[in-house]
């Protein structure tokens, strides 16, 4: 019998009366485990946490938690029997009370039996918000806003954590910060924790597994690893949009070959039959710069990125291809010069559709 | 079905009460009417619909030139007293139409105050003929426009406030003169405004009684409370609403649809930017200030110096009216009333927050309709049920006649004062509760809050500031009404507004002045303490 700490069974979630995601399946197994879930807006992955957070109803399916079943189409645990904390994505800060207020109202519900108690103050500090304590909520920011009420429902400690969009409001420059410390708070109290992003950087950063929403489906739930490098279908490839697909024909146990880029070698992921076609993903880091290369493509975008260069360069075939090229590197090229491509082209691993 | 609870049943049966006025009214045209009907058809009734109509179109041309005229002035120029002329012209509020009229009766009749005055300036004198008179159907129109055209003052400067300095700019750009620039962009930016402004006075003018009956004029309103108290005939008294109301809801969609038409002029976070105002100086400062002053004059101080006037010059009749007892039964049913609306408006407003039911939103913008429907379609209504309900279901259980609980009490007056002005108070309500953003509500769940502790620990203390203005709109409504309270209050029971009518039915104007200069009084009080909310640049 398993002893997950949350079970999603085959639900699926509504708002206003309209499916947004249906037959969702997925548990969080252990307690303290952070889980991401990523999509395209108006995906219904804010729909999925005001479910699991009481606020929407279920028609089908049960969400357990702690194995007690608190949504089915009999059961409905109210929001407030829950204890569980849902930090919105816009601004949910009780206007009439300060700032200050807001967050001590979150210790109200606090959890007496938690092992580990959560100080308000660390959490004020860290969130860079003490300055703004005898503010009222209209008179603050909204990335502002969106630390308070952060601070609100960690202080509160409950036993699941639901964050929309925790970090959309904040500065960049503040944002990784706040990631780290985020998770650390997180990973001491061992606060279970859902969060919704549409950054797929935070997400695999913050999150233990991550579960990518796509057609009112959940396509892909796994480690961040394997939802980057196995994407488990075009779908997934085209919304992480770190690649590119490419036609192949598969001529061997580890090797396929492509029109314009030749022999291609690597383990592949899942077998395919020798002389099938496939489509072959190819991602920024899978080709190497080398112009003494007699394989040359053109140069139709160069993107700086600080740490990296982002070349796009176009086969005889017209694709375009992207090529990631660190950023001290010697051999710059400009757009409709020629690009060298390291032969023979060997992939780490082989993802194929 | 699982959304319905207590807060559900609550709002449900909040708004069945406020719609059975409502749809008694619809309900009675299908009923017999007495030959009373016939013989009005034939002699009256096209007076009635004519007299009505000419009011109508009378009032809201001279609303309109006033009210907007003098949000013009005040919105976009400085000149002397701006400031000043900016609030107190709403005080007009203070004076009913009613009351108005005996104003204007008293100083423009035959030996009235405007004889005196002349007597006193140049001697004896037959003056009389020279004094214009302003009473019948002229009488009526300046009463009503004078007592209403704040309706069109406010919201056109409200709306007049939001217009961007960009929008002005722009007509100085496509080199627009002043008069082209006021017709070609800002009247018609300001149109939803005005329009709502309107139809609120078109709405009050055909349920004004006060003042049309004053000067006997026949009107859909008078002819309603005609055919119920002369004839006895409560079944046509309510066809007569029927029509009337049909009238009233066309107004009442004009209304809705220009108020949704209005948000597009609100303003953009990014794109608002403040007017200058344009300094006038000389001739033209001169002739703002006096057009501003004229106005105030006429509609608030006239009326209030002459009731002043007689209240000083007749002292017997100030002495012989119990005030204190007036007042304390006016105070009685303002803090009756306005407590009730208010509880019952949060209660419903939270109830349909909660439930979300299409179904009863329906209901409640059905029953808010109420206020689109005059006192006197009200009252004859209210006792249409009550005496049809006693009728028809007490009297098959055998129970004692409730018509005496209802009908000439306290509960009676309060519950139809409920039907009247529940609109104004739901829709305040509502109006706070749209500013609080639905995750607030579920934000306190999420920490533990239950349904009646949000309500309680976050609704009302953020509400309550529009809950006290509210509040005092109701008490200034409760003040001034007239003929709901005429029908049906208590045997003895006065207030200082049917005490002032029953007066000047009588022919009694001087005694009437005692009362009406009260009401005036504490009316002016309730404006003055809200005008900042009234006059807040948000309050579309």
């Amino acid at each position: 019998m398993n002893k997950n700490f949350l079970d999603i069974e085959n639900v699926t979630f509504q708002a206003g009366g309209t499916n947004k995601v249906n037959n969702v399946s997925f548990s969080i197994e252990n307690e303290g485990d952070i889980i991401c879930l990523l999509g395209p807006s108006g995906i219904g992955k804010t729909t999925i946490l005001r479910t699991i957070a009481g606020l929407e109803k279920i028609k089908s399916g049960k969400i357990k938690l702690k194995e007690k079943v608190i949504s089915s189409n009999k059961i409905n645990i109210e929001p407030e029997d829950r204890n569980i904390s849902l930090s919105f994505q816009e601004n949910s800060l009780f206007p009439h009370y300060t700032i200050e207020k807001n967050i001590n109202l979150g210790t109200e519900r606090t959890n007496k039996n938690k092992k580990k108690s959560i100080n308000p103050k660390k959490i004020i500090k860290l969130l860079n918000i003490s300055n703004i304590l005898d503010k009222y909520p209209h008179q603050i920011s909204a990335g502002e806003a969106q630390r308070v009420s952060l601070a609100r429902s960690l202080v509160s400690q409950p036993d699941l954590l639901l964050l929309d969009e925790p970090l959309s409001n904040i500065d960049q420059s503040f944002k990784e910060e706040i990631q780290v410390q985020l998770k650390q708070i997180l990973k001491n109290l061992k606060i279970t924790t859902i969060v919704v992003t549409h950054d797929s950087y935070e997400a695999f950063y913050l999150g233990n597994k991550c579960g990518i929403i796509l057609n009112r489906q959940l396509k892909q739930f796994d480690n961040p690893y394997n939802v980057y490098h196995f994407p488990n279908s075009i779908e997934v490839v085209n919304f992480l949009n770190r690649g590119i697909l490419v036609p192949a024909t598969v001529t061997g146990e580890n090797s396929l070959e492509n029109d314009d880029l030749g022999t291609i070698k690597g383990n592949f992921i899942k077998r395919h039959p020798k002389g099938s076609n496939v489509q072959l993903l190819l991602q920024p880091e899978d080709l190497e710069h080398d112009d003494k290369s007699n394989l040359k493509l053109e140069v139709v975008d160069r993107k700086f990125r600080g740490t990296n260069f982002i070349y796009t360069l176009k086969t005889l075939s017209n694709k375009l291809i992207p090529v990631f090229v660190h950023s001290h590197h010697v051999h710059q090229h400009e757009v409709d010069e020629k690009f060298g491509i390291k032969r023979p082209i060997n992939i780490d691993h082989i993802v194929c559709f | 079905m699982k959304n319905i609870n207590i807060w559900y049943l609550s709002s449900f049966f909040i708004s069945l009460l406020v719609a059975i006025p409502i749809l008694t009214v619809f309900s009675s045209f299908f009923e017999n009417t007495s030959n009373y009907f016939e013989i009005l058809k034939n002699t009256f009734l096209l007076e009635y619909i004519f007299n009505s109509f000419v009011l109508l179109i009378g009032v809201l041309c001279l609303t309109f030139i006033i009210g907007v005229g003098c949000a013009y002035l005040v919105s976009f120029y400085n000149f002397p007293l701006v400031s000043f002329f900016k609030w107190a012209l709403i005080l007009s509020f203070a004076v009913p139409p009613y009351i108005y009229a005996y104003s204007l009766t008293a100083f423009f009749e035959n030996y009235g105050t405007a004889f005196t005055i002349l007597k006193n300036l140049f001697g004896d004198g037959d003056y009389n003929k020279s004094i214009p008179k302003f009473d019948g159907m002229l009488g009526a129109i300046l009463s009503v426009s004078f007592s209403l055209f704040g309706y069109v003052y406010i919201l056109t400067r409200a709306s007049f406030y939001y217009q961007s300095q960009n929008l002005i700019e722009l007509g100085k750009n496509l080199g627009f003169s002043k008069i082209k620039s006021m017709f070609s962009i800002i009247l018609p930016s300001a149109r939803p405004a005005i329009v709502a402004g309107l139809s609120l006075v078109a709405m009050e003018t055909l349920s004004d009684f006060g003042a049309v009956s004053f000067f006997g004029i026949n009107t859909l309103t008078t002819g309603i409370y005609n055919s119920w108290i002369a004839f006895d005939d409560l079944a046509f008294a309510n066809q007569l609403s029927f029509y009337l109301l049909i009238f009233i809801l066309a107004l009442f969609i004009l209304e809705n649809y220009s108020r949704k038409k209005a948000k597009y002029h609100s303003p953009t976070k990014g794109g608002f930017k403040q007017k200058e105002k344009t300094n006038l100086y000389n001739l033209k400062s001169f002739m703002a200030f006096l057009a501003c002053a004229i106005v105030l004059f006429i509609s608030f101080i006239f009326p209030l110096t002459q009731m002043l006037y007689w209240t000083i010059i007749f002292p017997k009749n100030f002495t012989d009216l119990n005030i204190q007892q007036l007042l304390i039964n006016t105070i009685y049913l303002v803090v009756l009333s306005s407590s009730v609306l208010i509880i019952f408006s949060f209660i419903s407003n939270y109830g349909n927050r909660v439930s979300r039911s299409k179904f009863l939103n329906l209901l409640t913008t059905f029953s808010v309709s109420g206020y689109a429907i005059p006192g006197v379609i009200l009252a004859v209504a209210f006792i249409s049920f009550i005496a049809w309900f006693d009728n028809n279901v007490i009297s098959f259980f055998e129970i004692k006649s409730i018509k005496k609980i209802f009908i000439g009490s306290i509960l009676g007056l309060v519950l139809v004062y409920f039907v009247r002005f529940y609109s104004l108070a739901c829709n305040g309500i509502r109006s706070g509760y749209e500013k609080i953003n639905r995750s607030i509500d579920e934000s306190a769940y999420l920490i533990g809050y239950s349904k009646l502790k949000t309500f309680l620990n976050i609704h009302v203390p953020y509400l309550k500031n529009s809950a006290l203005l509210i509040t005092i709109l109701i008490s200034l409504e409760v003040i001034r009404e007239l003929p709901i309270t005429l029908i049906l209050r208590p045997f003895n029971f006065e207030t200082f507004a049917t005490t002032a009518y029953i007066y000047a039915s009588q022919d009694l104007l001087e005694a009437a002045a005692v009362p009406s200069l009260f009401l005036i009084l504490i009316a002016s009080f309730f404006i003055l303490t809200t005008s900042k909310y009234i006059l807040r640049e948000d309050n579309e």
